[in-house]
């Protein structure tokens, strides 16, 4: 497929995650921090961000499974996913870890996992199409000659 | 236009790496400084460019604010611990920094420890200390002005934050 097709890809990809509210204006930022000395800083960002995501859900199903929930353990991670989320500007798993917060200070496991659940849905569909933008934008820079 | 590489900038990156546990502190993380990689940056800034020791436990926010602080110039050593930024400091193995940058909470010591330490020491007071948190909470940011910090950025920092300080550094 030509570039100009795969760029109108990636273009509507990405401008359908802002427009479903996945994410905020904090991602622009990074866009535009991207440069000649950093060409590849947003996808190192986001692959920090899955990788970091990934480890974070696994560690909460983890700690809530234990019989006897150390919710302020549970809130740290929390905390960390919610700072990830921030700083790449995933505006609904940061929402939602804002939710889950309540419920760890609440001390309500049935609501920490409810809201598990919600948040590793919303971080799933978010990294499968992080990883489509990634893979169109390797496949739009295989287009051109190496310099 | 295949320009032979240029001279690259001192852009040191010294990344200490060490898995992230999620609570208590110190022991454990491997202690590996992944030495001098060097960056390509803009050669002639070279001269002027002022240090900043990033200190944050989240990979993702390093990377960012690692970014940010190198778009407005600045030469960059991230690490991944309050502890092991005071070490680095203790020890003279990044001279020569012109201002520290730290998340506020971080397992083991905080943000707020660390800036306690560096404003304690004889060596090390001089050096403005900026905390990051993604939390406003109101107390908090007082009491680290009052310890000396030089300013209190909402995480995430935004690229406009750090001009602002750049303005005011030196």
């Amino acid at each position: 497929m030509a570039a100009a097709a795969l760029t109108s890809q990636l273009n509507a990809l990405v401008n359908n995650m802002f427009a479903m509210g996945l994410l905020d204006d904090q991602f622009q930022q990074l866009q535009m921090l991207q440069d000649s000395t950093a060409p590849d800083f947003v996808s190192e960002v986001v692959t920090l961000f899955c990788d970091d995501g990934e480890r974070i859900i696994c560690e909460l199903s983890r700690q809530l499974e234990k019989p006897n929930v150390d919710f302020d353990r549970v809130d740290s991670y929390v905390h960390q996913l919610k700072g990830s989320s921030a700083s790449v500007g995933a505006q609904k798993v940061k929402n939602t870890c804002i939710q889950f917060r309540e419920f760890c200070q609440q001390r309500s496991r049935d609501g920490c996992l409810k809201t598990l659940d919600l948040v590793r849905t919303e971080f799933y569909d978010l990294r499968n199409k992080f990883q489509a933008m990634l893979q169109l934008e390797q496949q739009i820079q295989a287009c051109y000659p190496k310099h | 236009m295949a320009a032979a590489a240029q001279a690259p900038a001192a852009a040191k990156v010294v990344v200490a790496t060490s898995p992230r546990a999620g609570g208590g502190g110190g022991g454990g993380g491997d202690r590996k400084v992944v030495p001098v990689v060097v960056a390509a940056a803009a050669g002639d800034e070279a001269q002027s460019e002022m240090h900043v020791l990033a200190v944050d436990d989240s990979s993702v926010d390093r990377a960012v604010i690692a970014k940010i602080l190198r778009s407005s110039k600045y030469r960059v050593t991230t690490v991944e611990s309050a502890t092991r930024a005071l070490e680095l400091l203790c020890l003279g193995l990044v001279p020569n920094v012109n201002m520290i940058i730290t998340d506020y909470w971080m397992p083991g010591m905080t943000g707020y420890e660390l800036l306690k330490r560096v404003k304690e020491s004889s060596q090390l007071k001089e050096i403005p200390v900026v905390i990051m948190s993604s939390e406003n909470v109101p107390n908090r940011i007082s009491r680290c002005l009052e310890e000396g910090a030089e300013d209190f950025l909402l995480k995430p920092v935004r690229p406009s934050d750090v001009s602002r300080l750049c303005s005011r550094i030196r």
